[in-house]
């Protein structure tokens, strides 16, 4: 029993903690420091490639009033000349500017996810069970790409919109101040309509998040299980299923597009009060006399090509808003405390486990054990025997040190094991559960995880010991095939032989395993039993046995009833005994004759 | 403002984006037919959507066109002839354009998205109904993934190609109408701008297509840093099992270096050619200012004209670019409509015949016959299964297990011979009544979203009852339940995963026995189990099913002990039968096959 389905009702999962919007701010300038240099380059380039580009428009206005003077032929190629120059130092500084803007996001969001990953791995496991398995990996995934993407794709677009627009109308107020006055009569309706779109887009994309997952979700299960659907007959079930989860992302989607639409249609109305008013004004300065008609041509067409970037800047508001959340809860995460490094060191040094008076209850009053006391001696292997919901997990769980326990003490080689630094505990037990996993890349990169200074022999010998080396040689590429996730697939039993070869390689002096052959079926469980005898042997084991035959081979039975110890002995001696294991043995090999014996 | 300015359904704004096809033609074969027919009948079932789009998107275009016109003519008739009526007039004319292009971008582009989300739907739910067919074969030999993902992916982007017609039309539209008011202003001027437009795109595109090259495998390496965090994260209790979190994070930094790199190099890549293209389309301006220029100042056009020509030279550059995104569209279209249509149309891995003869689910008596059956590793087998036996199959090759278990669920019909319900051919049998009547609970099937309830009565007659108490209890589901915190009404998270492997199996366990089937075929059922609950399952099966059919494919001691007889396959033949005991004592392949 894995403490997920032991948690009750009331204390649901405890999400991990999302920084306030000034820690979140604080976080970003402490990241940022280190760049002030490029930071401030940047920022110069982009300004002076938006300020080359706005000469743009005062040139064709001086076109005009070349054309309308009926001035020289060459005064027009000099002034059309000087528009490719223009176009040249824009694009120049453009593709400068840019550069050295996703360089400082791209290495911003490199340091931010680099720390993100040190933190989350260091996070004590009990930690990231009790906010549920989901939330780490929706960090590490969904949000830190939602900033990836603002970082390669809004940031550049906002920044570069925001320059134009802010230097646009400089340069309007530059023709003439009135210019200046009237294109901001756009302004309140523009505000309006940001304030009034980012207020509904906000939660509706994340709705629309939330149910575009859950009909990826609807269909992986749907799909996985289509065999199981077809025996049951569920296909109309489960068609119905996915049209529903379906449904709801059309209806969610129309919803934006709505939105999205209303927001252009006020957007449509700010940019015509302002055109119109920019228009007027041109009129009337020309007819006062203090500018000319080339002056009111460029103020026209600086409001006309404002269009684009005001609109690009309002639309990545939101955007904006979306990352800025994701970063609160990336940042959350980064300000965790690192794991302690200054523990206690391993006590006595000998790989033995004292367990005494102890009492563990996952939710208050419900203890799930009671007044254990276990001594395990260095090198001994001790099986652990029960029926599910005994315990066995549980008292694993807290000689592995994942969590304190609520009474009495456990002690690894003197020290109790959730005392241990990081460093003392990979040199003093591990613990391989039933929850396995191949990580994504070459099979010799994952075993490295376990000894990164691992020669391509010492790899060899240690999948060689729990008999996969004939298997993992075999495989397309040898050690170097890429296995996990996108690449080459592993079995079962070949994922648990996986988890022994690292174990191997780790050298712990005391290993707990709890359930690793639970589901290689019943020909795999045969071998990954030799398998794992070979693994821990030398070691001192604490096995969760799952099939009587691998108990009947510890040095010691332990066996447990609802939370306590009931019998301990060896197998013989336990048989001999006519208590539970005696009738568990019976139970579990009803025919077998007593010469037939393991 | 073009369609394009609408980042949220339409792709990007970004010129230099729009100029590639993310999906090259090539990849689909224009023999392929079905993809094809599934593209256009996508299309034609949203024909008013469309229709409406691109009518309502060719006025918006239309008026998008019309506005630099105005402020063209509204600066010669208001501005440079000083006349306060000319100018409101135009201004009013220019408010009646912008009414009307805001109304048709707003319900021309609602309805080319309806269309589009529509279509994608309909699509979606005819996959699925295509994957759970009862004859299956869609699935086979495809991930689950990689189906979910045509069913979302490729859906959406099939149901995005009548998004992109409406785009096409009215973008057609948009250079109409700029290229007919061009050529009336001036024959030379119009000339240059409506040749001069494709050539600056195409020049764009051929200068941009290395670029675009380079930078898509380099992204492709830049995703790795967030595939490689996820991992690691997915397998934090291995980490951490073993202690190798520095190790980890130590890997993961230099991923992330890795990545960094990359991704530097692309966004340089694509920052340089959008400064090309800055500079490609600020000559091309200069150009037609120069030519436009000449012919004000030579007076054979208006000063309006000139400002109107120039402000369209830049308008044009939107729809022309339109079109390579709707290309792009159309050629990913294509290439998700041939997997779409690769899937629809997959083979069926049986044939379904409705037989109103058959017997139904309530009369079937459950004798169960293999008559000379071959397939697979099958070789020849012949087992009478007389009604309400409890039989053992102990296959000492799993490979023989699980040909076994296909033939008799229908997943596959055999290559010779025959199984037969009460007499009649399997095949000869309507697929949903046989699964009624036959039902086999294979070792790894999948549970559920839902309660767990809802999981146990997922094909059980009724949702409570004796039948299903029964069955909760004999599969060792009570101690599940007694465990979790909200008991049966405890939610169940997809695919089971809340749940223990252990606990996952003996609620399978349940559902199977609920669903009270004349026939129960189990395969494995307690691999996942501790020894004293698996000797209570055993006792339970034999309860529950007492006086049916029941046939339980394992090698498991306990379970076989409670059969009337076992029947023990080797080399994909029966080697050996009779009773659990007499075979351990007498037959030496049988004690290495279930005792070993």
């Amino acid at each position: 029993m894995t403490p997920s389905q032991a948690r009750a009702p009331s204390d649901g999962p405890v999400l991990l903690p999302v920084a306030t919007p000034a820690r979140t701010r604080a976080a970003m300038t402490e990241l940022l420091r280190p760049q002030r240099a490029l930071a401030l380059t940047a920022f110069a380039v982009m300004v002076g490639s938006t300020a080359v580009g706005l000469l743009v428009q005062p040139l064709l206005g001086r076109i005009v009033d070349l054309a309308a003077d009926r001035a020289s032929v060459d005064a027009i190629t000099v002034t059309a000349a000087l528009l490719v120059a223009v176009a040249v130092a824009q694009g120049g500084t453009a593709g400068c500017g840019l550069s050295l803007v996703s360089r400082l996001g791209e290495t911003t969001l490199a340091r931010l996810r680099e720390r993100f990953v040190e933190r989350a791995l260091g996070l004590p496991l009990e930690r990231v069970e009790k906010a549920g398995a989901g939330d780490l990996t929706a960090r590490v995934t969904a949000d830190v790409s939602l900033i990836a993407e603002a970082v390669r794709g809004a940031l550049p677009e906002l920044a570069r919109s925001l320059l134009t627009i802010v230097l646009t109308l400089a340069a309007m107020a530059l023709l003439d101040w009135r210019f200046l006055l009237a294109a901001l009569l756009a302004v309140p309706v523009q505000a309006a309509t940001a304030r009034w779109y980012v207020a509904r887009a906000v939660p509706l994309y994340a709705e629309q998040r939330t149910a575009g997952s859950a009909q990826q979700q609807q269909l992986l299960d749907t799909v996985a299980g289509s065999s199981t659907v077809r025996a049951f007959r569920l296909e109309r079930e489960h068609a119905e299923r996915v049209a529903e989860r379906s449904r709801s992302v059309v209806a969610l989607r129309m919803r934006g597009v709505r939105l999205v639409l209303g927001f252009y249609s006020r957007l449509h109305i700010a940019e015509y009060i302002g055109l119109a008013a920019v228009l007027v004004t041109g009129y009337w300065l020309v007819r006062e006399g203090s500018a000319s008609i080339g002056t009111a041509t460029a103020a026209a067409l600086y409001f006309h090509s404002l269009f684009a970037p005001v609109n690009a800047a309002l639309v990545l508001l939101d955007d904006a808003q979306s990352a800025t959340a994701s970063l609160a809860r990336l940042v959350g995460v980064t300000d965790q405390p690192p794991p302690p490094q200054a523990a206690r060191p391993m006590g006595t040094g000998r790989a033995e486990v004292a367990v005494r008076a102890l009492s563990h209850a996952y939710r208050a009053g419900h203890p799930v054990l009671h007044d254990i006391d276990l001594t395990i001696r260095h090198g001994e292997r001790v099986a652990l025997v029960g029926a599910s919901g005994a315990g066995k997990t549980t008292l694993a769980r807290l000689v592995a040190g994942i969590q304190p326990p609520t009474s009495g003490t456990v002690l690894v080689g003197g020290v109790p094991p959730t005392e241990l630094s990081p460093v003392a505990a990979r040199r003093t037990v591990a613990l391989i559960t039933q929850e396995t996993h191949v990580f994504a890349g070459p099979l010799a990169d994952d075993l490295r995880l376990a000894k990164p200074d691992a020669t391509d022999d010492e790899l060899r010998a240690a999948l060689d010991r729990v008999d996969a080396l004939s298997w993992a040689e075999a495989l397309p590429d040898g050690l170097a095939t890429v296995v996990g996730d996108g690449g080459h697939r592993l079995s079962g039993d070949r994922t648990q032989a996986l988890a022994l070869a690292r174990l191997t390689l780790a050298d712990p002096p005391l290993v707990i395993l709890d359930e690793a052959t639970a589901e290689a079926g019943s020909a795999g469980a045969r071998a990954l039993e030799k398998a794992v005898a070979r693994a821990v042997d030398g070691r001192t084991a604490l096995i969760v046995a799952h099939r009587l035959s691998q108990a009947a081979t510890a040095d010691r039975i332990v066996v447990m009833d609802r939370g306590r110890i009931v019998e301990t002995g060896t197998h013989d001696e336990l048989r001999a005994a006519e208590g539970p294991y005696a009738a568990l043995w019976r139970a579990w090999s009803d025919t077998r004759d007593a010469d037939t014996g393991p | 403002m073009s369609w394009l300015g609408f980042p949220k359904f339409a792709g990007t704004g970004c010129l230099s984006k729009l100029m590639g096809k993310t999906a090259p033609e090539g990849c689909v074969r224009e023999a392929d037919l079905p993809g094809r027919t599934v593209l256009w009948r996508a299309v034609r079932e949203q024909r008013r959507d469309v229709a409406l789009g691109a009518l309502l998107g060719m006025g918006h275009q239309t008026g998008e066109a019309l506005v630099p016109v105005l402020i063209g003519v509204a600066i010669d008739r208001g501005v440079v002839d000083g006349d306060v009526a000319g100018l409101l007039w135009w201004l009013g004319v220019l408010a009646v354009v912008y009414v009307g292009l805001s109304f048709s971008f707003r319900y021309g582009a609602r309805a080319g998205e309806r269309a589009s989300v529509t279509a994608a739907h309909r699509l979606r739910t005819e996959l699925i109904d295509r994957v759970l067919a009862p004859e299956g074969g869609a699935d086979e030999g495809r991930l689950p993934g990689e189906l979910a993902n045509t069913a979302t992916e490729d859906a959406r982007r099939v149901g995005a190609v009548t998004m992109a017609l409406v785009v096409g039309i009215a973008a057609a539209t948009g250079l109409a109408v700029g290229a007919v008011v061009l050529l009336r202003v001036s024959v030379p001027l119009g000339l240059l701008v409506l040749l001069g437009t494709p050539l600056l795109l195409w020049l764009v595109h051929l200068l941009s297509k290395p670029l675009e090259r380079r930078s898509e495998t380099e992204q492709e390496r830049a995703a790795r840093a967030s595939g490689v965090a996820a991992d690691l994260v997915a397998g934090l209790r291995v980490l951490k099992g073993i202690g190798a979190e520095q190790a980890a994070v130590a890997r993961y930094r230099r991923v992330s270096r890795d990545s960094l790199t990359a991704t530097l190099r692309a966004a340089r890549a694509e920052a340089w050619q959008s400064g090309v293209v800055t500079i490609l389309t600020g000559a091309f301006l200069a150009l037609v200012v120069l030519v436009g220029g000449r012919l004000a100042a030579r007076g054979d056009i208006g000063l309006g004209e000139l400002v109107s020509s120039v402000a369209l030279a830049l308008f044009l550059i939107g729809p022309l670019s339109e079109f390579s995104w709707v290309n792009a569209q159309l050629a990913q279209g294509r290439a998700s409509a041939a997997r779409i249509a690769e899937v629809l149309g997959a083979e069926r891995a049986v044939r379904s015949q409705p037989s109103p003869g058959g017997p139904a689910p309530h009369r079937v008596a459950g004798r169960l016959r293999l008559r000379g059956l071959s397939y697979g590793s099958l070789r020849d087998v012949d087992l009478d299964i007389a009604p309400g036996e409890t039989v053992g199959v102990v296959a000492a090759d799993p490979a023989d297990a699980s040909a076994l278990l296909r033939c008799l669920g229908r997943r596959a019909d055999p290559d010779a011979g025959a199984v037969e319900l009460d007499g009649t051919e399997l095949a000869a049998l309507d697929l949903a009544e046989l699964r009624a009547a036959l039902l086999v609970a294979e070792h790894d099937a999948d549970l559920f979203e839902g309660t767990l309830l809802d999981n146990v009565t997922a094909a059980a007659p009724s949702r409570t009852g004796a039948p299903v108490t029964a069955a909760i209890a004999a599969s060792g589901t009570d101690e599940v339940v007694r465990t979790l915190p909200d008991g049966l009404d405890t939610a169940v998270t997809a695919r089971g995963r809340s749940l223990s492997g252990g606990q996952r199996q003996r609620v399978a366990l349940a559902r199977a026995l609920a669903a009270e089937a004349p026939v129960l075929v189990l395969h494995e059922p307690t691999t996942a189990v501790d020894a004293v609950t698996e000797a209570r399952i055993a006792a339970g099966i034999r309860d529950v099913r007492a006086g049916r059919t029941t046939v339980v494919v394992t090698t498991s001691p306990p379970l076989l002990a409670v059969t009337d007889r076992v029947v023990l396959l080797d080399g994909g033949r029966v080697a050996a039968s009779g009773g659990h005991e007499q075979l351990v004592h007498d037959c030496a392949s049988y004690r290495t096959a279930v005792l070993a």
